[in-house]
């Protein structure tokens, strides 16, 4: 589902910092993928890439199969809206617009029809159990609350593909627990692709395979096992 | 701990140059337009006192005695007062040539005998063939030319001049051309001179003169010679210096000066408005930086401080560029003040350089920085007040701005109400400073009321926004109402800029429309021949001979001679319209208002009373019955008022009389409008074009049609109007550049949302389609808002402003049309207004702005 061909990224026109270097990657379709690491070390670059949001200096990003950098801005945003849901450690509500329009906000911006989306919204309000803070505003919302709104935005037009950046990282651990679980069962039932960068080595059990990025190189490639998921979340009881 | 905030400042000012550069234009325009109107004031006032005084020679004293002039005997008592060392007679005539371009000269009338101690006419031929010139004048078809006139159409001495007369057309012979130097300059060098009871006779000026030129002996003081001739000349027989003449003239031109000088503060509000946006909107940008530097210990004061320093240096900066530009507008407004000045007043100027006025200077100046500093106040103590650990939070943790207590929205409400109910039963004599307090209260009002009437409206508007444009569109909207302090300001702007549009048109609108009533009543005449084709000439007359010329052509049924001029009365001038009644009863169906109308017909009629205008009873607080006394050059003239018309013919009011009465008072026999009544049946074009072949070439005249002749008087209304059109042009683009302001500043603020929407989405044209729509809402509310507020100051004008200018109550109207007519302009400024600043939000970097705070 997403495919990182010898990607490199570097910054700077005299001293080069190479924030990636010659990353390989392949997350097949399904799979939950955390990206951990130092502070400079890639991670957010990585997520950058796969979004679209940020071109390689060398190599190919492939989402679905499509050279991401070779499409122009528009093509890049539509095969976003289209494939990518996003979630942010600050969460990015749009503090002006209510639970439900922030929900409805990308099949909005896809021109789908107004009733339609809230309808959907309404839908995914109630999957992430915020049924009832439909009308209300981000200032009026908990961390937690606010971050349930975020993933049911991301996930509202069913994308392939969930690129999360410290979901957990603005949130108390108990609240950072309640969203990975509610990230897992999403997951379970729409068979998302999952791209996580994280700090956070509870959040990273959560997922697949872990990915540890230093200097802009995979450093390490380790598989979580069902085992460590599991202790993962007795610890968080 | 200043050098450091003030490198703080100047960094801001690198990172945001735009909205810098805009802040400054906003008060640049406001004091641009301030120092605009009082430059062209003082020059075209300059303008005309340089004609009077460059024709005055060496004189030191001028008798006056109105525009009809007074009778030669006047001459002998100035010539026999003790302390006269000179008194020479003139008479100022525009007349126009014969040639083809029909071209305009002034002709001064003098006695060439003595003339000569008096100013200096420096001739080209020194030894000219036919002596002195200035003795050839004597000779009854003399004329002396300046040298810009004879080049421009090839005159040397002896060739034959034409010029079109109140005795017809004449040719005159060139005597002499004297240099453009002093006298010469007048004018742009379209001036002759001729002897002065030659001109008495072809000018139809009688046994009068215009004035008299006095030099007074040396041991007498010009003071001491002006009070002995003051206790010596009959009542209404002025005598001045030729400098306050020329001063006096100021008041001639009031009503031009009051309006423009009302509409250069509204510049300067709409340009107050535009700083503290921007002041607003940074104290909003760098909460950060200023919780960090209070963090750093900087203390309150010196934020503050940094603010007000920075609004001093904008202020400094701004008042320049607008004392450079408003120097630069002045050309322009000048040029159409002395256009008014000419057609409207039929006043003479000779065009003078741009006076740079120093006093004006620092007052525009000191406006300016007063304006950025009142503007800055609010949101500088904003930003010294601020939590420090509140202000390290990042933007979205903030909470929404308050809109509006409770406390100022009532206020708001008791002011435009109290303003309202002011203008309303407040007496007019109450004074033009206390007058005018009404609409600032109004004004007031409404700025208090603005962001919670800006909420209303946005939120009535964000289903439509909806309907119509999707989640842009409530984006767009909810700028608006999220952020009451950056748009509603900018709105302010819009409001202030249209409620002066609106209000303006509504009078112009509604003074049109009683113009126009008022015209089909009493302007219903079949043709009109007039002097000119403004409004009147105060110098160039018809004698009877015309009119009786005209009254033998087959097919007319009637004639009505007509001599429109104005006298002295109390402190300032009224209107005199002498006519035969016995002609205009017949036609008019206007009402005479609080008199018996037969009463009133009969004794106007026989030259028992005079009827007097509606608004000159309103200015003077007069009724009828109540005794008018003029001084005339002959004795003093007492009329009751004897019936009240609706009339609109002078601002300063009007007073109507028997011609029969007129003439025998002032000794003045000219006419300045022949109106002409046909027979049954006669087709009036075809009998106008009749008469234009029996003058063609004898008389330079202006015939009108009915419609014609009130179609010129709306145009010469328009004429008036240019200014506030002009006026109303600078308000919108002053409303335009806070447009431009407030939208950079919104897509700066509101990086992070745009950026979001982008990572969500949102395609760049979504996003330029938002920051449009954003500006239609703008433009929208900024319309509603300047509706509700135009309305309220429309109240003011046609009651109070109107009243107090021109003594004209006109009826209150919406100017609907105007309105909407408006909505498509706004429409495109505001989209051409945001069009860069969407332009440059397209641009945006989604990595950046995601990570903005």
């Amino acid at each position: 589902m997403i495919e990182l061909r010898a990607v490199s990224r570097s910054y700077g026109d005299g001293k080069i910092v190479n924030a990636l270097l010659e990353v390989n990657l392949n997350i097949p379709r399904g799979e939950r993928v955390a990206v951990m690491g130092p502070s400079g070390s890639g991670k957010s670059t990585l997520l950058n890439m796969v979004c679209g949001l940020d071109d390689p200096s060398g190599g190919q990003v492939l989402v679905d199969g499509v050279d991401i950098a070779a499409l122009s801005d528009d093509a890049r945003t539509r095969l976003r809206r289209e494939k990518i849901g996003m979630i942010f450690q600050t969460f990015n509500l749009l503090s002006t617009l209510t639970a439900l329009e922030n929900v409805a906000l990308p099949l909005r911006l896809q021109s789908a029809p107004k009733r339609e989306a809230e309808q959907q919204a309404r839908e995914m309000l109630a999957r992430v159990g915020l049924s009832d803070r439909s009308t209300h505003k981000p200032d009026q919302l908990s961390g937690g609350e606010r971050q349930r709104i975020a993933i049911a935005r991301a996930l509202i037009f069913k994308p392939p593909i969930l690129l999360a950046d410290e979901p957990t990282g603005n949130l108390d651990s108990k609240t950072g627990e309640e969203i990975l679980s509610l990230l897992d069962d999403l997951h379970r039932e729409f068979n998302t692709t999952i791209l996580l960068v994280t700090h956070n080595q509870e959040a990273a059990w959560h997922c697949d395979k872990i990915l540890r990025l230093r200097d802009g190189r995979i450093v390490k490639e380790e598989l979580v096992d069902a085992k460590a998921k599991a202790a993962a979340r007795v610890e968080a009881y | 701990m200043f050098a450091m905030l003030a490198q703080i400042t100047w960094q801001q000012w690198r990172q945001h140059r735009l909205r810098t550069a805009l802040t400054i234009l906003g008060i640049a325009l406001g004091v641009a337009v301030f120092f605009a109107v009082r430059t062209a004031n003082v020059t075209l006032l300059s303008s005309l006192t340089t004609t009077i005084e460059k024709v005055a020679g060496k004189t030191t004293l001028q008798v006056t005695g109105g525009e009809a002039g007074f009778p030669e005997a006047i001459w002998d008592i100035a010539r026999d007062t003790p302390g006269v060392k000179i008194a020479e007679p003139a008479i100022e005539v525009i007349a126009h040539t014969a040639f083809e371009d029909e071209g305009n000269l002034l002709i001064i009338g003098v006695d060439m005998v003595g003339d000569r101690e008096l100013r200096e006419y420096q001739f080209d031929e020194e030894h000219s063939e036919i002596g002195d010139p200035l003795i050839a004048l004597a000779q009854p078809d003399s004329i002396l030319i300046a040298r810009p006139f004879a080049e421009k159409h090839a005159l040397k001495e002896g060739d034959k001049l034409p010029l079109f007369t109140s005795q017809g057309k004449k040719e005159f012979t060139v005597r002499g051309i004297f240099q453009p130097k002093g006298m010469g300059e007048v004018f742009g060098g379209q001036i002759a001179v001729m002897d002065v009871f030659n001109a008495q006779f072809v000018f139809g000026r009688g046994k009068n003169f215009d004035r008299i030129d006095l030099l007074n002996e040396p041991g007498v003081t010009v003071a001491e010679l002006q009070q002995r001739l003051r206790e010596r000349l009959p009542a209404g027989i002025d005598v001045d210096r030729p400098a306050s003449r020329g001063q006096g003239l100021e008041n001639t031109i009031s009503g031009l000066n009051i309006g423009m000088t009302v509409s250069s503060f509204i510049a300067l509000l709409v340009g107050t408005f535009i700083i503290f946006n921007t002041f607003s909107i940074a104290v909003n940008q760098r909460w950060k930086e200023i919780g960090i530097l209070r963090a750093l210990g900087v203390e309150r004061p010196n934020v503050q401080r940094m603010f007000l320093g920075e609004a001093v240096v904008m202020g400094l900066f701004g008042s320049a560029c607008g004392i450079g530009l408003g120097f630069g507008l002045a050309v322009v407004v000048e040029r159409v003040m002395s256009t008014i000045a000419d057609q409207i007043f039929g006043l003479v100027s000779t065009r003078q350089p741009m006076v740079f006025n120093w006093k004006y200077a620092a007052l525009s100046f000191v406006l300016g920085l007063v304006a950025s500093l009142l503007a800055a106040w609010a949101p500088a103590r904003a930003a010294s007040m601020l939590n420090p650990a509140a202000a390290l939070h990042n933007i979205e943790t903030r909470q929404r701005e308050a809109v509006l207590g409770r406390a100022r929205l009532v206020l708001g409400v008791a002011l435009v109400v109290t303003g309202l109910l002011l203008v309303r039963f407040s007496p007019l004599r109450a004074g033009l400073y206390v007058q005018f307090s009404y609409a600032i209260l109004i004004i007031l009002g409404m700025i208090a009321l603005l962001p919670k009437l800006s909420e209303w409206t946005a939120r009535a508007l964000r289903p439509v926004m909806d309907r119509l444009f999707g989640s842009e569109g409530v984006l767009a909207v909810d700028a608006m109402i999220q952020s009451p302090r950056r748009t509603s300001t900018t709105v302010g702007a819009l409001m202030i800029g249209l409620m002066f549009v609106f209000a303006t048109g509504a009078y112009v609108q509604s003074y049109k429309q009683v113009v126009d009533r008022w015209m089909r009543q009493s302007i219903n005449s079949d043709l009109f021949v007039t002097t000119t084709e403004g409004a009147r000439s105060k110098t160039w007359h018809f004698n009877e001979a015309l009119s009786e010329k005209i009254g033998a052509m087959p097919g007319v049924k009637r004639l009505e001679n007509i001599r429109f001029t104005f006298v002295p009365y109390a402190q300032d001038s009224v209107a005199i319209i002498a006519l035969e009644f016995d002609g205009w009863f017949a036609r008019s169906t206007l009402e005479i208002e609080d008199a018996d109308a037969r009463t009133a017909q009969r004794l106007v009629t026989s030259g028992a009373g005079v009827i007097a205008a509606r608004n000159f009873c309103t200015r003077y607080g007069l009724k009828v019955g109540d005794t008018i006394k003029l001084a005339t050059p002959a004795e003093p003239f007492e009329r009751p008022i004897v019936g009240i018309i609706e009339d609109y013919s002078s601002e300063k009011g009007t007073l109507f009389m028997e011609r029969s009465l007129y003439k025998r008072y002032w000794n003045d026999a000219a006419i300045d409008i022949v109106d002409i009544n046909l027979l049954p049946g006669v087709d009036r074009t075809a009998f106008k074009q009749q008469l234009t072949r029996a003058i063609k070439g004898e008389q330079r005249a202006f015939i009108y049609t009915q419609e014609e002749w009130r179609a010129n008087i709306m145009k010469l209304l328009d004429g008036f109007f240019v200014m506030t059109y002009m006026q109303m042009l600078v308000a919108i683009f002053t409303a335009a550049v806070g447009i431009v302001n407030a939208l950079v500043i919104s897509t700066a603020e509101r990086k992070r949302e745009l950026g979001v929407l982008r990572a969500l989405g949102g395609e760049r044209r979504q996003i330029r389609k938002l920051i449009l729509l954003e500006a239609v809402v703008i433009a929208l509310i900024g319309l509603v808002m300047g509706v509700l507020a135009g309305m309220a100051n429309t109240y003011f004008i046609v009651r109070t402003a109107s009243a107090m200018i021109g003594g004209y109550i006109v009826p209150f109207i919406v100017p609907v049309k105007l309105i909407l007519l408006s909505l498509p302009i706004i429409l495109v400024i505001a989209l051409a207004a945001a069009w860069w600043p969407a332009r440059r939000t397209m641009q945006l970097k989604v990595i950046e702005a995601i990570g903005y705070e």
